[in-house]
């Protein structure tokens, strides 16, 4: 898919601005803060109708205006596509498709598919677990958008059996405090043990299908990921991905994955009454990337990390191509000048001129001239591009 | 401003009414052995312009939902039960949006009832995250139509 045009109103630093991709290959260059990464979140929340730098819509509006717009034209093999997107200072937002305003925003997802890469994704390797659940979430969101809503689910029913734990757990220690006997039990405790059974079986339910589904994902993924490891590496190094879910998965059956949730629950009963939390389901899921069966976070140089982050970065390249059938839109911010020339020229390669790569960057005497030949080079100065010859 | 004043719940059903006992309740030419469960004032008003549902409501006052402190107590599910429990009631219709706390309710008031009536649901065609309120009226039309028998296996 293609990106032709974009076209950003009160949105961040840009007051109005057009602008028409005319390469497979566009350099933003331009000083810190003067709008590169902006117009890059500007096609994010376009993909994922999020941002990875903001959850309130109000950051990402003009400072001192009302409403934010961003308009797109998509070309894609099956036709040509209008997006557009308004966002107000309270939150509500619309989206459009053809001129048409969309009733759930669901229908929006998955129209424009891009994969990201920034200095932060090294993060995915160092940073904590939460990191590579959304990480895994946000592709699951571009493969089968669907997704967006089994997840929100989750974590709504998540949040909801927390707020319930944390009450019985403070019911419990003023009982403990004022009353020696716990026969003081009021008529709303009585029927909260079959109130948090609802929650629970719910979230087995909801559970069940966030963890198959991470499952399948990494399945499709690791084999992408695995060869372009070894082709970046020089084959030395062997990677291994392994998805660790909380709640084991047995065999593909739903019935038999919500019953062990379930069982795991049971057993953890106590300790969750006790914390006051939800200690059980994939919201506690970690996804182990291993080199040469050393833990990655651990091993060795950044060097070696960046490996691994660009290697799952043009596997996420691949697979959104073979599922969807369109090549993604890739987004490099920052990161393109870390990367040594041996490595840019991999990409360079890998991507050739079949996905579209918006690029940014401060100076562009880091990179090869492959990259600066081919690309569309347009300068970023305090909200207006100018084009550069 | 005055007329808005004195609106209060009808000690029957908990619609808003000016009455004790509300219009619909007292209507003599309504199937009293049928009750219709929603979470809101605004879903009986719905399912009033649908002209399909010729049965009694029973409003609940708002959904289960722990984070703002509504448990199955702070509900109009007890009166419910004794409603159920102490008049010849055929069916119980549970209408309320399948929102994760609508289904939590909804399971909840329909393990309630179960031992008293059939309990079926309404199956919902709504869009997503869209409340009662906003279906369409032939949607909730077709809706009570086909409605189900609650189950509470899994999904
Ligand atoms: N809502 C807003 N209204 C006005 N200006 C904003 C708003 N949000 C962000 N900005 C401005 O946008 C600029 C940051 O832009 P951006 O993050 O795109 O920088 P950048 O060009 O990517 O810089 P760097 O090279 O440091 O990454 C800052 O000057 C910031 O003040
Ligand atoms: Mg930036
Ligand atoms: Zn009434």
């Amino acid at each position: 898919m293609y990106l032709k045009t974009l076209h950003l109103r009160n949105f961040r630093n840009y007051p109005d601005q057009k602008v028409e991709f005319s390469a497979a290959k566009t350099i933003l260059v331009g000083n810190n803060a003067q709008g590169k990464s902006n117009l890059l979140e500007a096609v994010e929340l376009m993909s994922s109708l999020k941002s990875h730098r903001t959850s309130r819509d109000r950051d990402l509006i003009l400072d001192g205006e009302a409403i934010a717009q961003i308009t797109g034209h998509l070309r894609k093999e099956m036709g040509e596509v209008d997006l557009s997107m308004t966002l107000r200072q309270n939150g509500r937002r619309s989206v459009g498709l053809n001129g048409l305003n969309l009733r759930r925003q669901l229908d929006f997802l998955g129209t424009l598919n891009m994969v990201q890469f920034s200095s932060l994704d090294l993060d995915l390797v160092r940073g904590g677990p939460e990191q590579r659940r959304h990480w895994l979430d946000s592709l699951l969101v571009q493969l089968e958008p669907i997704y967006a809503y089994v997840l929100q689910q989750y974590n709504q029913i998540l949040r909801q059996r927390n707020a319930l734990l944390k009450g019985v757990q403070k019911s419990d220690l003023s009982r403990q405090n004022l009353f020696s006997s716990p026969e003081s039990m009021s008529e709303s405790e009585s029927s909260s043990p079959s109130e948090l059974a609802l929650w629970d079986a719910q979230l087995a339910i909801a559970g069940s299908r966030v963890i198959r589904r991470r499952a399948r994902v990494l399945q499709r993924l690791v084999p992408f990921a695995q060869s372009w490891h070894q082709a970046i590496s020089g084959s030395t190094e062997a990677l291994e991905i392994r998805y660790a879910p909380n709640v084991e998965l047995v065999d593909d059956n739903p019935e038999a994955l919500q019953k062990a949730f379930l069982d795991k629950i049971q057993q953890r009963a106590i300790v969750e009454r006790h914390q006051g939390t939800t200690i059980v389901g994939p919201h506690r899921d970690e996804v182990e990337f291993t080199i040469n069966n050393t833990p990655a976070r651990q091993y060795g140089s950044q060097g070696q990390q960046r490996t691994l982050v660009l290697a799952l970065k043009l596997a996420e390249l691949k697979l959104i191509e073979e599922v969807i059938g369109e090549s993604p839109l890739l987004l490099l911010d920052d990161v393109l000048a870390e990367l040594d020339l041996s490595r840019q020229n991999q990409l360079l390669d890998a991507i050739q001129d079949r996905f579209q790569t918006l690029i940014t960057t401060t100076h562009l005497g880091s990179f090869d001239a492959q990259w600066i030949n081919s690309s569309q080079i347009l300068e970023v100065k305090a909200g207006q591009l100018v084009r550069m010859v | 401003m005055e007329a808005k004043l004195q609106v209060g719940f009808c000690s029957v059903c908990f619609h808003l009414s000016a009455e004790p006992v509300c219009d619909i309740c007292r209507a003599p030419n309504r199937d009293s052995s049928t009750i219709c469960v929603v979470s809101d004032s605004r879903d009986v008003i719905a399912l009033e312009k649908t002209r399909e549902y010729r049965g009694k409501y029973h409003v609940l006052g708002g959904l289960i939902s722990p984070i703002d402190g509504i448990g199955p107590d702070q509900l109009n599910i007890h009166a419910l039960q004794r409603r159920v429990s102490q008049q010849k009631i055929d069916e119980v219709i549970l209408a309320i949006s399948p929102t994760v706390e609508g289904e939590t309710t909804t399971l909840f008031v329909g393990h309630l009832l179960k031992p008293f009536t059939r309990v079926t649901r309404i199956a919902f065609g709504l869009p997503m995250g869209g409340d009662l309120e906003y279906a369409d009226e032939l949607t909730l039309a077709r809706a009570l139509e086909g409605r189900r028998d609650l189950e509470f296996g899994s999904r």
